[in-house]
């Protein structure tokens, strides 16, 4: 047996190759991006034939997946929650095709939200697409819920969701682990044009037999400890129990223990749909009040029929957004307690006058910033340079962050850069308005979502400036490669597509490549693609600013280190602090005066273009 | 046993991972079991970085305000910022200057509650010898100089050892050793 401090997502990998996962897909975002490289990993360690790949959006890894399903083989996809709504089409329609082979959907929640747009619940999405769904409370059960989901996809055909939140996936635990082999099945794709590629009379038949699938399981559900289990003595009777799941189902337990408080019982269902009637019905005769914690949504709250002995979200129990860190569920119980006159775990104030004390000591407030020597920032400088008064629709990755620099006006979801800037366009013409509009997207995320609105807006004649920003890699979510480039994660190359392909492809004439730490040429350029777009005969204007990520690419991003310091010229306008906003360059304290932070700065040099009293001097 | 809490911070950038690795290691090759939580992604990008890490048999990853046994911080204002996650009679290690810190508001609520707070100027000492990204490993040195936890100063330096890769190996120690010294001195 080896031993390893493993990532919550390395659990659910080594989950994955433990079960004979033999396809695997998914595309990057927050918390599930470390799941398909610890795939690698231990696939490459133990010499497995496991095919991976990033694909390039979240529908095209589910399709992938499901196809594999179909031939018989066990496949999964992953993604982060948001990512299940861009395969939400495939994910819906396949619970009611069904599979052969395992099927297992891992949809990573982020309650937060820390890193993503939404706090969604992915449970909520599988009982939409009435797919069972399992609820994790540790890495350790996230690997073992895994391997028990695919068991459960084969022996009922159906395709299982796996949902871990940010502190499973996040979360690092000393685990276990024996011989990982192949598994030999073999791909036998069996034609039934009736099944696989059913007409709506057979999608109500399909519908039926889910429904009648949805029972069995239920009743499974009932009996499925320790994923869903109870702490009932038999034939005894509570005034307060505990009805909970997920990481909070950890953190109570943990709770319970410490406080010496088992005798309040705990109901935890890991496993909570299709619900288990049975088992909760079980709970709630047994106790006068339950109290519901669960993350992020009402899930359980709203399938537990008695409502008047439920104290939750829907009582005003639990806060209906936000995480819920041990804290927040220590004060949750607390309260819960005394209302059901019972004595409370602690008279601890969650820390409320320790929060106040640090709210009073006006700590700097550290947003997150573009990394020192980001092609982005230097990016965002030019354009807002050359126009000032645009509308800037922008999109998901490290250049959200533009919106510290002031051009990134709106962010909505993957792909919306280009589709909104269309919609900018089309709501001011309808008022004879040509209204300026550079929208931004980055490489990873044009080839994820960017074609089909690039399409529409030339075949709709809408006329705005798209700036991809290519850095060769899909950074924000840890350094994945991009398709600009040949690596697949596997070490393997596949084919690189060229941008400037694709965007000749949607139709756009005017395409220009600039480096963007050349400020003076992309300033230049950018006005001169205004241009274009306002000439009656011209169109979408796209620029490719091409430059390698700082942190994927160290080498290449940096090919000269220019070393630079503040000359007694600067008169410290804080024009270079407010536009630039490079993380290197800050206020003395004592001086006031504008400083070069020498172990941030990675020597890239473009500060030295935009200084307005051209302070900013190479050594 | 009972669970020991780690509440580590500072800024992106400082190694705050790699300082949790040292501690994590350190506690597996002592055979307990150990549980974290780290940040990514978009809150990774140049703000405030915490990892939590608890030694023990707990269940859950995050450490609750009020139940951390130490606080180490890489960064004064960061140190500041998570301090109510320290228990009552909870620890506090901090790359700051040991004359500065802390604050007296913030003087009066350790008293309180108990709180011993030890400060070091760890990035002052590891630039000094040559190595200014090496602050997390003199923070986990002068930690290691008061003997508090179940994590002891030799192994903690014998995970240093074995974790530094070669051309590392003998700067890495250098600075544990006198970062461990200058802790010694003061208790």
């Amino acid at each position: 047996m080896k031993q390893e401090f493993l990532l919550g997502n390395g659990a659910i990998a080594l989950g994955l190759l433990e079960a004979g996962c033999q396809i695997m897909t998914s595309y990057p975002g927050t918390p599930s991006s470390e799941i398909l490289p610890e795939v690698v990993r231990f696939s490459k360690a133990a010499s497995l034939n496991t095919s991976i790949e990033w694909s390039v959006n979240e529908k095209v890894a589910f399709d992938n997946a499901f196809a594999a399903a179909i031939s018989g083989k066990r496949a999964a996809c992953c993604m982060k929650m948001v990512g299940l709504n861009v395969a939400a089409d495939s994910f819906m329609s396949s619970a009611y095709i069904g599979n052969i082979g395992g099927l297992v959907i891992i949809s990573c929640d982020d309650p937060g939200p820390h890193s993503s747009q939404t706090e969604q619940d992915s449970r909520l999405m599988a009982r939409l697409a009435k797919v069972p769904v399992l609820d994790p409370g540790s890495p350790e059960e996230a690997r073992e819920m895994i391997k028990f989901a695919f068991d459960l996809s084969e022996e009922f055909q159906v395709p299982v969701l796996v949902r871990p939140a940010i502190r499973i996936c996040h979360a690092r635990q000393n685990i276990k682990y024996g011989v990982l082999e192949n598994n030999l099945t073999q791909a036998d794709f069996k034609r039934e044009p009736t099944r696989w590629a059913s007409t709506p009379k057979f999608r109500f038949v399909q519908h039926k037999a889910l429904n009648e699938k949805h029972l069995k399981i239920s009743e499974r559900f009932n009996s499925l400890s320790p994923f869903n289990m109870h702490t009932l003595e038999k034939g005894k009777s509570y005034p307060f129990g505990i009805v909970t799941a997920g990481v909070p189902s950890s953190v109570v337990q943990d709770m319970f223990e410490e406080y010496k408080r088992a005798e309040i019982p705990v109901l935890k269902l890991g496993a909570p749909y299709p619900f288990p009637e049975k088992l909760a019905d079980e709970f709630m005769d047994a106790c006068d009040k339950v109290l519901v914690i669960e993350e992020t949504d009402t899930v359980i709250e709203y399938m537990l029929r008695d409502k008047h002995k439920t104290l939750g979200r829907l009582t005003g129990h639990v806060p209906m957004e936000g995480e819920l860190v041990p804290e927040k569920i220590e004060g949750i119980l607390n309260k819960a307690l005394l209302d059901c006159k019972l004595s409370a775990l602690s008279d601890f104030d969650c820390g409320q006058q320790a929060f106040e004390l640090v709210g009073g000591l006006s700590l700097p407030i550290r947003k997150p910033t573009l990394c020192p020597g980001c092609p982005h920032r230097a990016s965002f400088y030019s354009i807002r340079k050359a126009l000032p008064k645009a509308i800037f629709p922008s999109d998901i990755g490290c250049y959200t962050l533009g919106s510290n620099l002031g051009v990134v006006d709106t962010v909505l979801d993957m792909g919306a850069g280009i589709t909104m800037a269309s919609g900018f366009w089309n709501a001011y013409i309808q008022d004879g308005v040509k209204k300026s509009i550079v929208a931004t997207m980055g490489d990873s995320t044009f080839f994820h979502s960017g074609t089909t609105g690039l399409i529409n807006a030339v075949y709709n004649n809408s006329r705005f400036i798209l700036v991809i920003l290519d850095n060769h890699i899909t950074a924000m979510t840890g350094m994945q490669p991009s398709i600009t480039q040949s690596d697949r994660v596997d070490g393997s190359k596949g084919n690189a597509i060229a941008l400037e392909t694709i965007v000749k492809g949607c139709g756009v004439d005017y395409i220009k490549v600039v480096d963007p730490f050349d400020t003076k040429n992309m300033i230049r350029t950018v006005k001169d693609a205004a241009q274009y777009v306002d000439d009656p005969d011209g169109g979408i204007a796209v620029i490719i600013s091409r430059h390698p990520c700082v942190i994927g690419f160290r080498d290449l991003a940096i090919p000269e280190k220019i070393k630079v310091y503040i000359s007694d010229e600067c008169n410290d306008c804080g024009f270079c602090l407010t536009r630039f906003e490079c993380p290197a360059l800050y206020r003395d304290k004592e001086t006031e005066k504008t400083r070069i932070n020498e172990v941030l700065c990675v020597e890239c040099g473009v500060c030295l273009q935009i200084c307005p009293q051209d302070a900013i001097k190479r050594v | 046993m009972k669970t020991t809490n780690y509440v580590l911070t500072g800024l992106g950038g400082q190694g705050i991972l790699f300082m949790t690795k040292i501690l994590a290691t350190t506690a597996l090759n002592k055979g307990y079991n150990i549980l974290g939580a780290e940040t990514h992604g978009m809150a990774q990008r140049g703000g405030s970085v915490v990892s939590h890490l608890r030694i023990g048999d707990a269940r859950s990853s995050l450490i609750r305000a009020g139940a951390a046994d130490f606080l180490l911080s890489m960064d004064e204002s960061e140190a500041y910022r998570y301090l109510p996650y320290l228990k009552k009679g909870g620890k506090l290690f901090a790359n700051a200057s040991s004359k500065l810190f802390p604050d007296k508001r913030v003087a009066a609520y350790f008293e309180k509650n108990e709180i011993k707070s030890m400060a070091m100027e760890a990035s002052g000492k590891a630039m000094e010898l040559g190595s200014p990204k090496s602050t997390n490993l003199a923070m986990v040195a002068f930690y290691a100089a008061f003997g508090y936890g179940p994590l002891k100063a030799d192994d903690l330096r014998a995970t240093v050892d074995n974790m530094s890769p070669g051309p590392f190996k003998e700067k890495n120690l250098r600075i544990f050793d006198l970062c461990y010294e200058t802790g010694r001195q003061m208790v």
